[in-house]
Order: structure tokens, then C-alpha cells, then sequence
């Protein structure tokens, strides 16, 4: 398994009250793997990416990437290890409003790269989103659709083993979403593993599994009795 | 690829620059802030140092020479020979100017005046001359004080009856203000042999410092006197150090009053900063996401302040040069009188503003840097 969660468990105190947002829950992806996490509002399902996406540590059981234990790292190493194995995507997109589209994509790369290197791949990157002559532009100079295309190339120009997806296709129509779902099917042949957390009918078609949660507890997961509401 | 641009070769920075000019009113308001500061230290600092420096040219080196006057005790009126080569040899090595004193009938259109008249061997150590010259090796001629000469309209060349015989005016003095040992305003100066006598009324002791002239009048004083006083030492260099003392609490004051309104500058850069923060919530989650950390986000937040710093102490600086310039014509006739202390201001103050930028950049950046990624997506 490349991430896996064992019998974690996540609580948050609201107004002196325990709201247990994930119980017990045992989660795992494989390489090249496309998974939809379905279920109802507040059932967990953000709580359970930002999890396997290191933003967050569990308060029981583990969170393993690439067979390490997420919560003996320091803030530091697990921003690392972010930084080289996940990607996100946002509901919002979540573009840097003054960024161009290329400096966006390289923005994870700051740091780490050349500028040469990190300008390279991140036109490389919209060029195979079908935006090779939007680099130089600025989110708000972007549809919908295209900004979102900019925010997967950004998910991917650290060459991460999952992307993670937080409701990918929420703010698009519908066309546009498939063609999104679309872009992650190439990346999952390219071998990257996706994890989508969706109320789309759409992606759950698109899907090779189905993990669905209610009330913080995994129900059913296989895609022949996906959640449909 | 085109070749490297500011945003390739310091990313940082050049976020920083986009991040301020995305609020381009608000980070303009606080950079004036801190220029406004920036000017307060520097010009202040500037007047009060110009005001000192003007006021030190009336008041002249004073405090470097010290004033030797015949004491009760001495057996004589004025000084002997004798009693000037003994007082010569307890200052030394210091330098002295021996000073022969009269008073003569001049007469004039108007009729005949008593006239305060001095001997003074070589008076170009002592005054300045406004018009004419004063002959290198004197024997003849006289000079006469400046307010004399404006009153009785006398110039160079012009000739003057003292005691029936007659002078040409070889120079005229400048005004020597109040604060001198001799004062020559109202006054002839006659060279020492046109003096029936060789005594002196009084012997001025020229030092190079403040410090020195103290020594100096120390050593004379246990020389000359025992139980007798034979002689009374005058000395300024105390009165000078209190004015100097005073000079130097009016400029701290007025540079305490800079300081202040940098601190309120300081202010307008923490709230801005603490905005962006707020506003920004989302951005710095999403850069914790893709994999930077605490210690880089908290760079871009005090990059953004330090900026703001840099191009309100810059605007501060360029204003704060200008109002030298005119602050000292005004008080030194110089707009370009810049002198050490006001360099040191220029660059303190620009330090101050940038520096005050950092500072209260320093808390709205830790915060940005410990904010919770998973709270910081929340909508
Ligand atoms: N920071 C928090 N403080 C308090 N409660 C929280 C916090 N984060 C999440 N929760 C609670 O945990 C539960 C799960 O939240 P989560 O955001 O994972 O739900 P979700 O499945 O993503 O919902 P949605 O589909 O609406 O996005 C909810 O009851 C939520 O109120
Ligand atoms: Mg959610």
C-alpha cells in the first residue's frame, strides 16, 4: 500500500463538545489507483484527506506513507514528505491570485528547483493540460475549467505518487468536470493514484473504487453498491 | 527561456512585491507611515544639530581657552615680564596670547571719546577681519573692532587720531560676538610697542580641546598661587561641556519625538500585515500544502514588511536630505553643511525605518507561520 490509514481515529471539541469526525477508519490506496470517497455531509471526508495528505495527524491509530508513520515525523519532515509524495486540488482551485499560471505550477517548487528547471516542467505541465498559451496569465484571466487544469498541472509538478482531490469538480458544469475526470484517468495510467472525495455521480463512474463514510465509519467500498443518493 | 527575471532569481522578494501591490492604497499608506518617521528622526535630528552648530559659532571655541587675570594678591595692577614668562612656562605647552590694555582720547568730527584700546602681539589667533588685512609683521597700522567702525564709519585706510597721534586703519574685525575672553567689538587694537609699558592686564591660554584648557588652568592655578591668589584663572571649558550637555538632551528630544511617531508607523505596518494575514488564510494554507514551511511562509511575510520598511525609509531619506538642505542654509548658509552627525542620522533613521518595519512585520509573519494548514483551508 502506498498510503494507508490503521484504525485511525480523529476527534474536535466544539463548544466543550467531542465530535468524532473519523472512527476507526482503515483506508488504503494502491499505485495508479482512482478512488472516489463519497458520503454525506460532514461524514469525514476532508478530515480523512487531510490525513493521508500529512495536513493533519490522527488522535489514534496511524497514517503510513510509503510504510512511514506520519505522526512520529516533525511539522518539518512531514511538510517534506508532502512536498515529495502528494499533491492537492482544491474545491476552490486556490490559485495565487498574483501568480501567473506557469508560477503557480511551479510555486512547489520554489524552493527546490532551479528557476530553469521548475519555468520548464511547469510549461510542460499546462502544455499537457491543453494550456500551452495560457502561461503567462493570471487566474482571474482563466475560466473555470482552466483554472482548475492549472491546479492539477501545480498537484503534479513535484511528480507525487497521489493526488489528492477535495470535491475537484464542484464549482465546474458538467462538461468541464468530465473533462477534469478525464485528465485523472491519463494520471493514473501515468501510475499516480488518485483520491477524489466527490458528490458527483460523475466521478464515482469514472472511479476504479468507491469508499463511502457515514458518520466518520466506512461503509461499503466496492463500486458495485457506490453510494447513490 | 526568457531570460531570468527579478521573480527567477528571488522568488521571495517578488512575491513579497506582488503581495503589497495587490493592496496598493493600503501598503502605500503604510510605507508613507514609515517616511513620515523616517523624516521625523532625520530632520529633527538634523535641525537640532545645524541649530547647535550655529549657535556654537557665536559662542566660538570659548570653551578652549582659558582667561588669566591678575589676582588680589598680586603685588601690581597688571602683569611684569617676569610674572608672564612664569605663567607662560605653568601653561605650557600650551600657547599664549599676552594682552596689554589703555584707554586713549580719540578724536573724531564729533569731538573726543575714551577709547578702549588693546596690545596685541599677533590678534589674527584671536579674531577674524572682515575688511583689509592684518600686516604680518606688525608695527604700524591699527585695527579697529567691528561695531567702532560702523558706528564712527571707519574703513581701511581711513586714518585715526588716538592721543594726538595718528593711525591708518589696516583692518577692520568681524562682529566677535558676546562670548569672548576679549571683546574687540568696541574697540582699537594698537600692535604692543605703541605701549609706554610692558604690562599685561591680561593673558589668554589657547588649547586645542575643552579638556585640555581644564588641565591647563589646573596647572597654572597650582603654580601661580599658594595661600596668596596672585592670579584668577577664567575658564569656560565647564560652561561649555553644560552647553554642550544641553545641546545634546534638546537633540535626544527631538529625536525621541522622531522615534515616537516611528513607533506609530511601526503600528500601521502591524495592522497591515495582520490584514493580510486574515485575508490571506487560504494562500498560506495552500503553500503549506504544496510543501512549504513555517520558516518559508514566515520569509514572505517579513520580506512583504521589510519592503514596506525599505520604500518608506527610502522615500524618508530622499525628503529628510532635502529638508537638510534646508534646514542648514538656513542656519549655516550652507544647504549642503552636512556634517558627520547628520550622515549618521540620514542612515540611523533609514536603519529606524526599515528596522521598524521588520519588527512589527516580525508578529503578523509568526502568526502566518503557525497557522494551521487544515484550519487555514476551512472555508
Ligand atoms: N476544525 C474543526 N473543528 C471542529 N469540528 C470540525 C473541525 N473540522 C471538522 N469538524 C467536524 O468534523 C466532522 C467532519 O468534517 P469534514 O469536514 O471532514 O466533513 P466532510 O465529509 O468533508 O463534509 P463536507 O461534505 O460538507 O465537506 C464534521 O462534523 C465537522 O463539523
Ligand atoms: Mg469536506
Amino acid at each position: 500500500m502506498l498510503i494507508e490509514t490503521r484504525n485511525v481515529w480523529r476527534r474536535y471539541t466544539l463548544g466543550g463538545e467531542i465530535v468524532t469526525a473519523l472512527a476507526d477508519v482503515s483506508f488504503g490506496v494502491k499505485p495508479g489507483e482512482f478512488v472516489a470517497v463519497v458520503g454525506p455531509s460532514g461524514s469525514g471526508k476532508s478530515t480523512l484527506l487531510n490525513l493521508i495528505g500529512l495536513l493533519d495527524t490522527p488522535d489514534e491509530g496511524t497514517v503510513l506513507v510509503d510504510d512511514v508513520a506520519a505522526e512520529t515525523l516533525s511539522d518539518g519532515q512531514r511538510t517534506e514528505l508532502r512536498r515529495d509524495t502528494i499533491g492537492f486540488i482544491f474545491q476552490d482551485f486556490y490559485l495565487i491570485p498574483t501568480l501567473t499560471a506557469r508560477e503557480n505550477v511551479a510555486l512547489p517548487q520554489l524552493f527546490t528547483e532551479s528557476a530553469t528547471e521548475r519555468n520548464e516542467r511547469a510549461v510542460a505541465l499546462l502544455s499537457q493540460f491543453g494550456l500551452g498559451d495560457r502561461t503567462e496569465h493570471t487566474p482571474s484571466e482563466l475560466s473555470g475549467g482552466q483554472q482548475q487544469r492549472v491546479a492539477i498541472a501545480r498537484s503534479l509538478i513535484n511528480d507525487p505518487a497521489v493526488v489528492l482531490a477535495d470535491e475537484p469538480t464542484g464549482n465546474l458544469d458538467q462538461n468541464t468536470g468530465k473533462t477534469i475526470l478525464g485528465e485523472f484517468e491519463r494520471i493514473t495510467d501515468d501510475g499516480t493514484s488518485v483520491v477524489a472525495v466527490t458528490h458527483d455521480r460523475l466521478v464515482t463512474d469514472f472511479a476504479d473504487r468507491v469508499v463511502e463514510l457515514v458518520d466518520g465509519r466506512v461503509g461499503d467500498s466496492t463500486k458495485a453498491t457506490q453510494h447513490v443518493s | 527561456m526568457s531570460p531570468k527575471s527579478l521573480a527567477d532569481r528571488l522568488p521571495v522578494l517578488s512575491l513579497a512585491i506582488r503581495n503589497l501591490s495587490r493592496s496598493k492604497t493600503r501598503s502605500a499608506l503604510a510605507a508613507i507611515g514609515i517616511a513620515i518617521g523616517v523624516i521625523a528622526i532625520v530632520s529633527l535630528g538634523m535641525f537640532g544639530s545645524a541649530f547647535q552648530r550655529s549657535q556654537m559659532q557665536n559662542i566660538g571655541t570659548i570653551g578652549n581657552n582659558v582667561g588669566v587675570f591678575p589676582g588680589e594678591d598680586l603685588d601690581r595692577a597688571n602683569f611684569t615680564e617676569r610674572q608672564l614668562r612664569e605663567i607662560r612656562r605653568a601653561a605650557q605647552p600650551a600657547d599664549l596670547i599676552a594682552i596689554k590694555q589703555d584707554v586713549r582720547e580719540m578724536r573724531s568730527r564729533d569731538g573726543t571719546t575714551d577709547q578702549t584700546v588693546y596690545g596685541i602681539a599677533d590678534p589674527d589667533r584671536l579674531f577674524d577681519v572682515r575688511q583689509g588685512a592684518i600686516p604680518d609683521n606688525w608695527r604700524s597700522g591699527i585695527i579697529v573692532g567691528d561695531q567702532l567702525a560702523t558706528i564712527e564709519g571707519i574703513e581701511t585706510g581711513d586714518a585715526l587720531n588716538l592721543d594726538g597721534q595718528t593711525y591708518r586703519v589696516a583692518a577692520v574685525l568681524e562682529d566677535a560676538g558676546q562670548a569672548t575672553l576679549v571683546n574687540p567689538n568696541n574697540a582699537v587694537i594698537l600692535p604692543p610697542s605703541r605701549f609706554a609699558e610692558d604690562t599685561y592686564t591680561q593673558v589668554i591660554v589657547l588649547s586645542d580641546t575643552t579638556a585640555e584648557a581644564t588641565r591647563t588652568a589646573e596647572r597654572i592655578r597650582t603654580a601661580m598661587n599658594d595661600r596668596r591668589e596672585r592670579v584668577q584663572v577664567f575658564e569656560f571649558s565647564q560652561l561649555a561641556q553644560q552647553i554642550n550637555q544641553l545641546f545634546l538632551q534638546l537633540n535626544l528630544f527631538l529625536i525621541g519625538i522622531g522615534a515616537v511617531s516611528l513607533v506609530v508607523a511601526g503600528t500601521s505596518i502591524l495592522n497591515v500585515m495582520l490584514m493580510s494575514t486574515v485575508e490571506r488564510r487560504g494562500e498560506i494554507g495552500v503553500l503549506r500544502a504544496v510543501g512549504f514551511k513555517r520558516f518559508a511562509v514566515l520569509r514572505i511575510f517579513l520580506t512583504e514588511a521589510a519592503m514596506l520598511g525599505l520604500i518608506g525609509g527610502s522615500a524618508g531619506v530622499v525628503v529628510s536630505v532635502l529638508i537638510g538642505t534646508g534646514i542648514h542654509s538656513l542656519f549655516l548658509g550652507d544647504p549642503f553643511a552636512f556634517d558627520t552627525l547628520s550622515v549618521i542620522y540620514v542612515v540611523g533613521g533609514f536603519s529606524f525605518g526599515i528596522g521598524s518595519g521588520l519588527i512589527s512585520g516580525a508578529y503578523p509573519a509568526w502568526k502566518a507561520s503557525r497557522l494551521d494548514p487544515v484550519e487555514a483551508l476551512r472555508e
